[in-house]
């Protein structure tokens, strides 16, 4: 039965999944607005950097308890 | 050398995070009182120069950047945001050296999460009296168990953002140096072992220590100080209420 916490931690990764389109999708709009408005430029690229640190939350609390599984 | 194992003393409560995360507070502390001796006597019209510059200039930015997010009234607020991102930036410096950062001990992101937590509350509470308890029973009183449960997270979400940053950091880096210094010893094997390992690391190592330490610290800070000078607004804004929740939406 040991080893299911590690199939129950790699389910947890999973979350990356969706972190990941998230952050691309950021990315892609930021620099559409960036090629449409480049006088945005320095404004855009802040809030992109600051939404791009939000949505990777997700997947830090896959991470969390991807590694609380294998600890606890 | 993993000085988080060196500094960690077997069977009692004292570990390495402790100790650096003491260094540090007193390292802000004693940079506090330099700072207020070194100013007392000055006036702010005088042009500055050198360490008096840099100083003026930073705080002066601070100050601009919490009246941007959250008004006017809310000035002497950067306070304790200097502080807040003070801690987390040197927290996160220190892992270049090798010594233990704070953060990964779950211990001190939530400390701070609860910092900005109890803020939060308080605040609410001074400037809504009595209909602060309203938001217990929002929509309707049966609710009342959900609202409890979702007050919970401002403080998860800022304690767990910070606590899996660092983790991640220092999880990679202990697998570059595990991995660099494994293939080392296989490249080299003609030196005497002991010797063999030291050749690769140093220059893998330290790129990656600037993104996960240096980029992602500063990237953190940054958020950690927008989430709670948000939150804090949110909740006796003034008359830029318009604004504010604008920005909390586009960030939340």
């Amino acid at each position: 039965m040991d080893g299911l916490k590690y199939i129950g931690a790699a389910l947890a990764v999973l979350t990356g999944f969706g972190s990941g389109i998230g952050e691309g999708m950021i990315c892609a709009h930021a620099i559409d607005g960036m090629a449409r408005n480049p006088q945005m430029y320095s404004k855009l690229r802040t809030s992109m950097i600051v939404g791009c640190a939000l949505d990777e939350t997700t997947g830090i609390y896959g991470l969390v308890i991807a590694i609380l599984c294998l600890v606890l | 050398m993993d000085w988080s194992q060196a500094l960690r003393f077997d069977g009692s409560i004292i570990t390495g995070e402790l100790i650096i995360s003491f260094a540090v507070m007193i390292l802000i502390i004693a940079l506090a009182f330099v700072i207020y001796f070194r100013f007392r006597n000055l006036s702010p019209d005088k042009p500055q120069k050198g360490f008096n510059l840099i100083v003026f200039e930073a705080i002066r930015g601070l100050e601009n950047f919490t009246v941007d997010n959250m008004g006017k009234k809310w000035k002497s607020f950067a306070g304790y945001v200097l502080g807040v991102a003070l801690y987390i930036i040197l927290c996160f410096i220190i892992g270049i050296t090798g010594l233990p950062n704070p953060l990964v001990n779950l211990t001190f992101p939530l400390s701070l999460g609860l910092c900005t937590f109890v803020l939060i509350h308080f605040t609410a509470a001074r400037a809504n009296r009595l209909r602060y308890f309203k938001r217990y029973i929002d929509p309707i009183p049966v609710l009342l168990p959900i609202n409890l449960l979702s007050m919970w997270a401002p403080l998860l979400s800022l304690s767990l953002r910070l606590f899996g940053n660092a983790l991640a950091g220092y999880c990679l880096m202990s697998i570059v140096y595990y991995f660099t210094e494994l293939l080392s010893s296989m490249i080299f094997s003609f030196i005497p072992s002991g010797a063999n390992q030291i050749f690769l690391s140093w220059i893998i190592a330290p790129p990656l220590h600037m993104y996960f330490d240096l980029f992602s610290g500063a990237i953190q800070t940054m958020v950690f100080c927008i989430l709670t000078m948000i939150w804090i607004a949110q909740e006796d804004p003034e008359d830029e209420i318009d604004e504010l929740e604008a920005q909390a939406n586009l960030l939340a």
